[in-house]
């Protein structure tokens, strides 16, 4: 105590000040802790457990992992979430930043331009999932406005066709995220000196030199934190295949997320559901923690 | 033929004219500072003769070729920004081999040409480094390294020295009239701080809202100033200026000025004829604090000294002079004493005003009555 005499009445303010903040942010951080640390711990020791329809906290050790890894079903899924992943990641870095690019050369209507491309943002998924799966059905969208048309041989129906359905739900994603990815890069051109930009010009170098050696090598937090944005929700993909193609045709375009529920929920098997959903939330911290420990570490350096 | 000419040249930003023909020529090896205070158009000015800034009219000719329409990269010019501007993910060698890299100079040659520039600002151990990793005057070495590696034959300075501390920035001042000094090149550099352009110029050019206020050599524009804001932008400290009234005395014009008692009557030197003209009217008169001082320190052999005893409102040491500020014509007016004067607020002494240094104004017009007479350094870009 620093203070030498405190008044009584001052000391109980004073008090009442130093926990105040922590009275009041407690219950959040009781609510957090149990509900999303309380239930991370539940699901990794269900993980564990010989549940089936129902809970059950017999311990069964490495049971549910094995029979997860030797699924079938989840095999198709890890498969099918790289192929996600890797096309979704980059469509969506490289259109975004040709987009920002474009964007950047001081064109008129730019604020116009730069809210349509933002818009699919706004939408949630299951309307994207939706929206899109009504326009590329065979018997309702694009293929029939163009048969309607008198484009009688146009044929497009990869969303009924198992091999191609994956890249269906990849052009749906792509559409949304790639105006947020775009308006990422296009802060991060906005942040780069124009002097610089002059020197370049001055040293001789032509527009895509400039981008390619001085622009682009600048915007490599930007990069870092797209991959990062875009990586986790590729991982967390959800509402958008259930919405768009439920999973199939057959297991299609299942990935990890459709898979922990339908064995959660409809095939009865807690256990492997609870160990998928274990791992995929490994996958995700293992790109966010460090991501978020050098972004948060960077300021003091 | 001069090397640079810039031929009334003009600038518009759609309904704003920023500038308002501008007319400067130097020679080869000169050193045009472009002085003003903010907003005065000698960036714009600068980057219209580096290419990054249109010409909306007039004429812009470097060793007699017009190049108002020549790309940056082909105008055989370098500049030096504010920022540095240097190229964060190259190294120090990459960044000032990178004009020569776009210029398709061999590996060899170029690595040769980084080494001799690198030798000559002393950077030799930074080659390697990231400009993340170096100090303010190590990224202000290497932007004139990037500079002066291809060997231009124009040089543009934007405010170099202005990221800089203090200490800093008189050294790289010196450094830079060195290296001017030594490769004798061609170089417009442009500033808002007087002292540097008084320092480094061998040609000043006084900018304010878009016009050219004065053009010549140091010691003209400090000694014969065009006008009052010439007259009060370049010095430190500043032209004192004071109201004086011009009256006639045994046929020839004196200057009247109204001290805290009575009034002072200062002969008038310079530019008596034009002044004959303003007899019973209204004038301002400048004297450079220097040219106030104690009568031991005036100048009497080149001088023409008017002695006179003032009262002491304040007195300011700086260490090497010593400031005794007195009240002539309602105005503070500075005199530069020997230090060590003894003098207190409140007293009086003995002042020696050196009126052959003694220019005056037009305070309608804000113009220097002069004498007609070629100037050593013509002026031009009076435009009313």
């Amino acid at each position: 105590m620093s203070n030498a005499s405190p008044e009584q009445d001052g000391g109980a303010r004073e008090r009442l000040q130093r926990w105040l903040p922590k009275l009041v942010l407690s219950p959040s951080c009781v609510l957090v802790l149990f509900f999303v640390y309380g239930f991370i711990a539940w699901t990794s020791y269900i993980s564990f457990s010989d549940s089936g329809m129902m809970p059950d906290y017999t311990w069964v050790g490495l049971h549910q992992w094995s029979r997860l890894w030797t699924s079938w079903t989840w095999g198709i899924a890890l498969h099918n979430i790289w192929v996600f992943g890797l096309l979704y990641i980059i469509s969506c870095i490289v259109l975004g930043l040709i987009l920002a690019i474009l964007l950047d050369q001081r064109i008129r209507a730019e604020g116009v331009l730069r809210t349509i491309y933002l818009y699919p943002m706004a939408l949630s998924f299951i309307v994207t999932g939706t929206a899109w799966q009504w326009f590329l059905n065979p018997g309702l969208g694009l293929e029939k406005t163009m048969h309607d048309l008198g484009w009688q041989s146009f044929s497009f129906n990869w969303l009924i066709d198992s091999n191609m359905a994956i890249y269906t739900v990849v052009i749906a994603a792509v559409w949304q995220a790639t105006g947020f990815v775009m308006a990422m890069f296009l802060a991060g051109l906005r942040g780069i000196d124009g002097e610089m930009i002059k020197a370049a010009q001055i040293d001789g170098a032509p527009a895509w030199k400039i981008y390619a050696r001085i622009i682009i090598p600048q915007l490599r937090p930007v990069f870092l934190s797209a991959v990062v944005v875009l990586a986790h929700l590729a991982i967390k993909s959800f509402d958008l295949i259930v919405a768009m193609t439920g999973g199939g045709p057959g297991n299609a375009t299942a990935v990890p997320a459709t898979f922990m529920y339908s064995y959660a929920f409809s095939r009865n098997e807690m256990g492997i559901a609870a160990a998928s959903a274990v791992f995929m939330l490994a996958v995700i911290a293992a790109l966010i923690i460090p991501y978020l420990y050098s972004e948060l570490r960077e300021p003091r350096s | 033929m001069s090397f640079l000419h810039i031929n009334n040249v003009h600038k518009r930003f759609g309904e704003t004219h920023v500038l308002k023909g501008i007319d400067i020529a130097i020679e080869q090896g000169d050193f045009l500072v472009l002085v003003g205070p903010s907003g005065c158009g000698k960036s714009t000015l600068l980057n219209m003769i580096a290419g990054l800034d249109s010409i909306s009219e007039g004429e812009l000719l470097l060793d007699g070729r017009c190049i108002n329409d020549v790309h940056p990269s082909r105008r055989d010019i370098a500049m030096v920004f504010q920022s540095y501007a240097l190229y964060p993910s190259m190294t120090v060698a990459g960044n000032i081999g990178f004009g020569l890299e776009m210029r398709k100079v061999p590996r060899k040659q170029r690595r040769e040409a980084i080494d001799r520039v690198a030798k000559l600002l002393q950077i030799e151990n930074l080659l390697d480094r990231k400009p993340g990793q170096l100090s303010g005057g190590q990224r202000q070495r290497v932007a004139m390294g990037r500079a002066l590696v291809r060997d231009p034959q124009l040089f543009l300075f934007d405010e170099p020295l202005s990221n800089l501390d203090a200490k800093l920035r008189v050294d790289m001042r010196t450094e830079i009239k060195q290296l001017h000094q030594r490769l004798g090149t061609t170089i417009v550099y442009v500033t808002h701080d007087q002292i540097e352009a008084m320092t480094l110029a061998s040609r000043i050019a006084v900018m304010r809202g878009g016009e050219l206020q004065q053009l010549g050599t140091p010691q003209a524009v400090y000694d014969d100033p065009n006008n009052l804001f010439v007259a009060g932008f370049m010095g430190s400290p500043s032209m004192n200026l004071v109201k004086a009234r011009i009256v006639e005395q045994d046929g020839l014009p004196v200057a009247q000025v109204a001290t805290e008692a009575s009034t002072l009557t200062l002969p008038i030197v310079r530019d008596r004829d034009a002044l004959r003209d303003w007899r019973d009217r209204d004038v301002i008169l400048g004297l450079r604090p220097e040219a106030i001082t104690d009568p031991a320190s005036a100048n009497h052999r080149e001088g023409n000294i008017h002695e006179a005893e003032l009262p002491v409102a304040l007195v300011e040491p700086t260490g090497a002079d010593l400031y005794v500020v007195t009240t002539l014509g309602g105005t503070h007016v500075n005199a530069r004493m020997r230090p060590g004067t003894p003098l207190r607020p409140g007293e009086r002494t003995r002042f020696a005003f050196d009126v052959s240094r003694m220019v005056v104004f037009d305070p309608e017009s804000e113009r220097r009555i002069r004498d007609e007479r070629v100037a050593e350094a013509t002026p031009i870009g009076e435009t009313a």
